[in-house]
């Protein structure tokens, strides 16, 4: 027996998914150990061991991969406890960092204060030497000056250098020789040089990238080589892989090199794993969500591949490197309801958390949550969260949200707990919608995956708000970005800024930046074990309308950058620009502006095979539990409805809403609007009901 | 009408009617071209009722914002009963309620089936709009004619079919081609708001839409009421001065507002202002009154939300022939640059009634243009000096000024250009910009940062053009904080010659190698320096925020040079030397 592990490191759980080579897979919870991650990571490892009657090294023996998601490099820029570092940039621009270009994100609120820098102002230090903007020298860099600098911050105990200067996107001479003076000086720092990290123009996305992967480089580099220790001892002589936030992984190697690419990885695993449920069911579009304890993740799915940004923020910082686009708001299990002073009802995005929790846990909170709503309308039940395992009091519940929120609109328990869950379903589809928009996509187009402890809970509701007809709940919908950690594809992005008119870039210049990113990329895949054969290149370009200052992404074929095609990829641009903004201006023959060019290397790796199902019918019945009393939304009123157990639940097996589906960390309730078919692999689809024929056609084929 | 209003829908509405002005913004934002729209986002998106009332908007520059919903309701009464689906409508006009002439709005009427529900709008300040000067800002002009092509209400679209005349004629009096197609960008943004808006319509039906929407009114108006009921009743007075008019050197206007605060309403009254001026420094009733709804709503909950509701208790009278409200026709196009004068008289008025709520003074715009053709590409190039007009805010109780975040009517949401942005799209070559050390008010909260800016102007015959204040008087700090620092524009012209800039000027023929230098200045300090933490104060110093003799001097502390560690025999001995009353 071979396997395949899936680790995603959580705030408050370190969720596992195990697949074995006979197609059966595992999943698994342990509490996380925020201090050092990898003990819950190695305690995860040790449980499987033992479900599998092997000892650790044996069964280490056994494991061809492990994937790891971690969110260390997120929690130390959240706290503020990265390195301490430094900065080296071009005399007059140091303040650009803090400044942020001089956003107020809270406009009438003068109590909003400013983000505080990762790099305080003395150390953020300034040399001589200027690029114009071409790259061409106008003033020599000052040598001396960089090696005192240096000087000044070793003495200063600096355990990371970042250097960023201005227009070095065109012209990398002086941030190389600035780097070969820190290597030499200081040979222990970790170094992060903006032509490395982030080769484009943009001088504030680029020194705030810079100085994010300086920050963290040294805290992942010391998790790494700790967590690769004990593997290593524990006898695992296999892959190791990290996850990024760009939906692939990456070897520990060339992770500590770039650690800001894992920064806002901790949700990207979802995207990945709902391509592959959604593609089960022949979607190849899709909108994945999950709804944990504080946050509501959710993104977008066209043709088989999620949507990347390169305007992501973290702590209200710039990151502008090439990520996942998942928008993320304050929804989840905890989050609190309130009055405002006008007498509206709100939730979130403040989160009771795990301590003390909502209101029911009974560990002391009295503010009333999210999941002390679901308790109340019946979607959850007391005796069976997680499965048994912990025990909600109803009347706690009852008391926070009468208290808090019914007196004061004036509502019965039952009407204060349905608003509560209107609201909150309401702030999460505009998460989604706001998620579409961004791409110029209708949501209404896309079936939506439903992840999270209390995502299936919500999503029919969510799903009426947003007009969507069809959702797919995975089997391993509680330990979602662990799968898609497993279904991840080695992934390294390359940029090159090459400003010009299309119609007159220069053919050689053009290939030449092309082949630069793709040989790097080559050679990095090729150090990670993956031959060139195996590599799939992506070619796109960031254009925009001459004068325009955002650029569109355009895919390009490898034909049309070989045949220097600038016509048909100029001819991909004005759809793009329609469907995004309303509008072309292809007719007016307005001329197409590039602005950056960029390669993906992707070098794919074996994923697991997952158990088939034979049909068992449409037949649910064995699956039955009992009968509960729940609230129906729409009606406003509680009715019985049936239960059953989710595991029992067989390819075929139909139910028809209202109903409730349980599994040990997830509920499921189904409104009567829908139906539920499970598909071969244990998933529900909850369907309209006229949809039905369409949905067995996708599942049953 | 019988809907029963479902209170928890009154919430959705508002969160998704917000969600939709945000969508209208990102669209204009990714497509328009003018720097002054895509990088620094000065403009306003906003949805309206039938009747134009404001249902809510997403302010990026708030000076815009509070005419919109005005404007919104003379377009209504204009046409009529001649609005029809697929009609876009233009506007500027400063004399039908348009705040500044290049301020440019789109209004776009949104039908269900076949009745009016209500408008789309966006409007954002256009880098041409003809008259006298390229840009718009001309301190010789003494009437609208000069500055600007006036655009009452009209119809570009009338039922889905472009007006080409129209269009053609607006646009032939514009010199730069890409407000063309910036001001097609703004339909684009309309057409997004007409879609969100017709969804939730058809979502939850006209009727109920229409009851929920009036209650949403109403809540919110009793959140600002309740704002209200906090602050003491009575007649609070100030008044600030507008240095220079662009024609008389040493001239002086001054503001007088007078404030009634009457249980649940509030009554700004500028009847004792003085009268306009013969130039260009005059406001307009919209600029003025969106200046003293702006101010007011920093001293309120930031939460409230921005819909007719808000404004229905605020009443605010400003006579015809005041500068903050200039008579037809004239010279405009300064007037939303009188919001920091405003909002100082404001300020000055309600900061000892509500001390808590009310920041020391921010720092007063002072901004330039430049305008030339681009040697490198030969066309044509306009910059709006965003980066370096960003001084520092007031600070208020428990909170230092925000650093570098630039006029009070954009309060932080206009941004600077990205650098390497600037020297692609501007000849120019950036060579400093960097908070601007002890241009702070000290304070036991200091005010916020100024910046400086020095740039190499790279085109031959540039234009510059200026327009602020806030070189006579600086930011005033409050209860015991000490005052900002001023600003200033200066060249150093390539023979050497420096020339000082007037806060409104016009030089012309600049040459290339001129070295462009700005200080732009901090905030108002509030409660006694002496009072801030000395530990504070050594770590500020050295960041270089503040030098050594400013600790000294102004804060009572002493730190050692070489160590930069607070020296506490020293720093005790100056600090006790007199009485001081920490906050």
């Amino acid at each position: 027996m071979r396997f395949k592990i899936g680790i995603d490191v959580g705030g408050t759980f370190t969720d596992f998914l195990l697949t074995r080579s006979d197609g059966q897979s595992q999943t698994y919870k342990v509490l996380s150990t925020p201090k050092d991650p990898s003990i819950a990571t190695m305690q995860g490892i040790s449980d499987m061991a033992r479900d599998e009657g092997m000892t650790l090294k044996d069964f280490l023996r056994a494991v061809d991969v492990i994937v790891h998601g971690t969110t260390v490099t997120t929690n130390a820029v959240l706290t503020y406890r990265g390195a301490k570092t430094g900065l080296i940039t071009t005399q007059g621009v140091r303040d650009a960092l803090e400044m942020r270009r001089g956003i107020r994100e809270e406009q009438y609120n003068n109590r909003y204060a400013n983000a505080v820098p990762l790099v305080p102002r003395y150390l953020r230090l300034p040399v001589t030497g200027r690029l114009d903007y071409a790259g061409k020298e106008i003033t020599p860099l000052d040598e001396a000056e960089v090696r005192s600098n240096v000087e000044l911050l070793k003495k200063e105990g600096v355990q990371a250098v970042a250097i960023c200067f201005m227009n070095s996107f065109a012209n990398r001479d002086h941030e190389d020789r600035a780097l070969k003076i820190v290597r030499e000086l200081m040979p222990d720092a970790y170094l992060s040089a903006s032509v490395d990290v982030l080769p484009s123009i943009r001088f504030y996305d680029r020194v705030s990238t810079t100085v994010l992967n300086a920050y963290v480089g040294p805290i992942l580099r010391r998790y790494l080589q700790n967590l690769l220790k004990k593997l290593d001892e524990a006898g695992f002589p296999n892959v190791l892989l990290i996850m990024q936030s760009n939906g692939g992984v990456v070897s520990p190697r060339l992770a500590m090199e770039n650690a800001a690419t894992t920064l806002l990885s901790g949700p990207a695993g979802g995207p990945v794993a709902g391509i592959v449920y959604a593609g089960v069911q022949r979607y190849d579009d899709s909108i994945t969500m999950d709804m944990g304890g504080t946050s509501f993740d959710c993104a977008l799915i066209k043709d088989a591949r999620p949507f990347t940004t390169t305007v992501g923020e973290i702590s209200r910082l710039r990151l502008a490197l090439p990520m996942l686009n998942v928008v993320t708001i304050g929804a989840g299990g905890g989050s609190i309801g309130w009055i405002d002073e006008g007498g509206l009802l709100r939730m979130g995005p403040q989160s009771a958390s795990s301590d003390p929790g909502p209101a029911c846990y009974g560990l002391g909170g009295e503010e009333p949550t999210c999941t002390d709503a679901d308790l109340i309308l019946g979607y959850l039940d007391p005796d069976y969260f997680a499965g048994g395992r912990m025990k909600l009091y109803k009347d706690k519940a009852e008391k926070a949200i009468l208290e808090k929120i019914g007196k004061p609109l004036g509502y019965d328990l039952h009407e204060a707990a349905a608003g509560m869950y209107r609201v909150i379903n309401v702030n999460m589809a505009a998460a989604v919608r706001e998620v579409a928009v961004q791409h110029g996509q209708d949501p209404r187009d896309f079936p939506l995956v439903v992840a999270g402890g209390a995502g299936p809970n919500h999503a029919c509701m969510i799903a009426r708000e947003l007009e969507n007809p069809v959702l797919i709940v995975p089997r391993e919908s509680s330990i979602f970005c662990a799968a898609g950690m497993l279904m991840s594809d080695l992934k390294h992005n390359f940029v090159r800024t090459y400003p010009v008119l299309l119609k007159d870039a220069d053919r050689k210049t053009f290939q030449r930046l092309f082949e630069e990113m793709k040989k790097e990329g080559t050679d990095l895949l090729d150090s990670e074990g993956i031959g060139e054969s195996e590599i799939v290149y992506r070619y796109s370009l960031d254009l925009r309308y001459v004068k325009q200052y955002h650029e569109v992404e355009v895919e390009v074929s490898a034909e049309e950058v070989g045949l220097f095609n600038v016509l048909a990829m100029a001819a991909k641009f004005h759809p793009a620009h329609n469907a995004l903004y309303g509008y072309s201006l292809e007719e007016e023959g307005t001329p197409v502006e590039l602005i950056n060019m960029r390669v993906v290397c992707i070098g794919q790796t074996e994923k697991p095979e997952f158990q088939q199902q034979d049909f068992a019918g449409e037949d649910p019945s064995r699956a039955y539990k009992k009968d509960r009393e729940v609230y129906m939304p729409l009606q406003k009123e509680f009715r019985k409805v049936p239960v059953f157990d989710g595991l029992a639940l067989r390819f075929g097996n139909r139910i028809e809403g209202p109903a409730i589906i349980e599994q040990v960390n997830t509920t499921t309730f189904v409104t009567g609007e829908f139906n539920v078919l499970t598909d071969r692999y244990g998933s529900f689809t909850m369907y309209l009901k006229d949809r039905e024929d369409e949905v067995k056609r996708r599942i049953l084929a | 009408m019988s809907v029963q209003i479902d209170k928890v829908l009154v919430s959705i509405l508002q969160r998704r009617l917000k969600s939709i002005t945000e969508e209208m913004s990102i669209a204009l934002t990714m497509t328009t071209r003018s720097p002054i729209l895509c990088e620094a986002k000065d403009f306003v998106t906003g949805l309206y009722d039938a009747k134009g009332k404001m249902l809510e908007q997403t302010e990026n520059l708030p000076i815009l914002s509070f005419s919109l919903g005005p404007v919104c309701e003379y377009i209504v009464k204009y046409f009529g009963d001649e609005i029809y689906p697929g009609d876009v409508i233009f506007h500027n006009d400063v004399f039908s309620m348009g705040n500044q002439n290049n301020d440019v709005a789109a209004y776009k009427p949104i039908f269900h089936k076949d009745s009016l529900v209500g408008w789309a709008a966006c409007k954002g300040h256009q880098a041409d709009i003809g008259g006298a000067v390229q840009g718009g800002y001309n301190p010789n002009a003494t009437e609208v004619w000069q500055e600007a092509l006036r655009i009452p209400p009209v119809k570009v679209y009338e039922k889905g079919k472009l007006r080409k005349d129209v269009w053609d004629l607006i646009f032939a009096n514009i010199r730069l081609d890409i407000v063309a197609e910036d001001m097609k960008a703004e339909i684009g943004s309309c057409v997004v708001g007409e879609r969100g808006l017709l969804r939730l319509v058809e979502r939850y039906g006209l009727e109920a839409f229409e009851a929920h929407k009036e209650y949403l009114f109403n809540s919110t108006e009793k959140m600002m009421r309740a704002e209200l009921r906090s602050i003491p009743n009575g007649v609070y007075h100030g008044e600030s001065t507008c240095y220079y008019d662009g024609k008389n050197p040493g001239s002086e206007y001054t503001i007088r507002v007078k404030i009634t605060v009457e249980d649940e309403e509030i009554r700004f009254d500028y009847s004792e202002t003085d009268a306009q001026t013969t130039g260009f420094v005059n406001g307009t009733y919209t600029s003025s009154a969106s200046a003293t709804v702006l101010t007011f709503l920093q001293m309120v909950n930031p939460d409230i939300p921005h819909n007719d509701g808000m404004v229905r208790p605020i009443k605010i009278i400003i006579p015809v022939g005041t500068i903050l409200n200039a008579a037809y026709p004239a010279a405009t196009t300064y007037g939303n640059h009188l919001c920091p004068n405003n909002a100082d008289a404001i300020m000055r008025a309600l900061g000892p009634v509500i001390p808590d709520r009310v920041t020391a003074e921010w720092n007063e715009l002072l901004c330039s243009l430049t305008t030339g053709i681009d040697p490198r590409k030969k066309t044509p190039y306009v910059d709006i000096g965003f980066m370096g007009l960003k001084g520092g805010s007031g600070a208020i109780r428990g909170f230092d000024g925000y650093d570098h975040i630039g006029m009070i009517d954009a309060s932080g949401g206009v941004l600077d250009q990205d650098y390497e942005m600037f020297e692609q799209q501007t000849p120019h070559l950036l060579l400093k910009h960097e908070y601007w050390q002890d241009s702070a008010g000290p304070g036991q909260w200091r005010g916020g940062l100024g910046v400086e800016t020095e740039f190499v102007i790279g085109s031959d015959n540039t234009k510059v053009v200026t327009f602020g204040d806030g070189d006579v008087e600086p930011a005033r700090g409050a209860h015991g904080g000490m005052d900002g620092t001023l600003n200033k524009i200066e060249l150093t012209y390539p023979d050497g010659k420096y020339y000082l800039c007037t806060t409104k000027d016009l030089i012309e023929g600049v040459r290339k190698g001129t070295v462009y230098f700005q200080q732009a200045g901090g905030g108002g300090g509030y409660g006694d320096p002496f009072a801030r933490p000395a530990e504070k104060v050594a770590q500020e110093v050295r960041n270089g925020i503040i030098s050594l003799e400013t600790a000294r001097r102004d804060y009572g502390v002493v730190v050692d040079p070489e160590t930069l560690q607070v020296i506490k025999d020293e720093t005790k001995k100056i600090r006790s030397a007199r009485p001081v009353k920490v906050l």
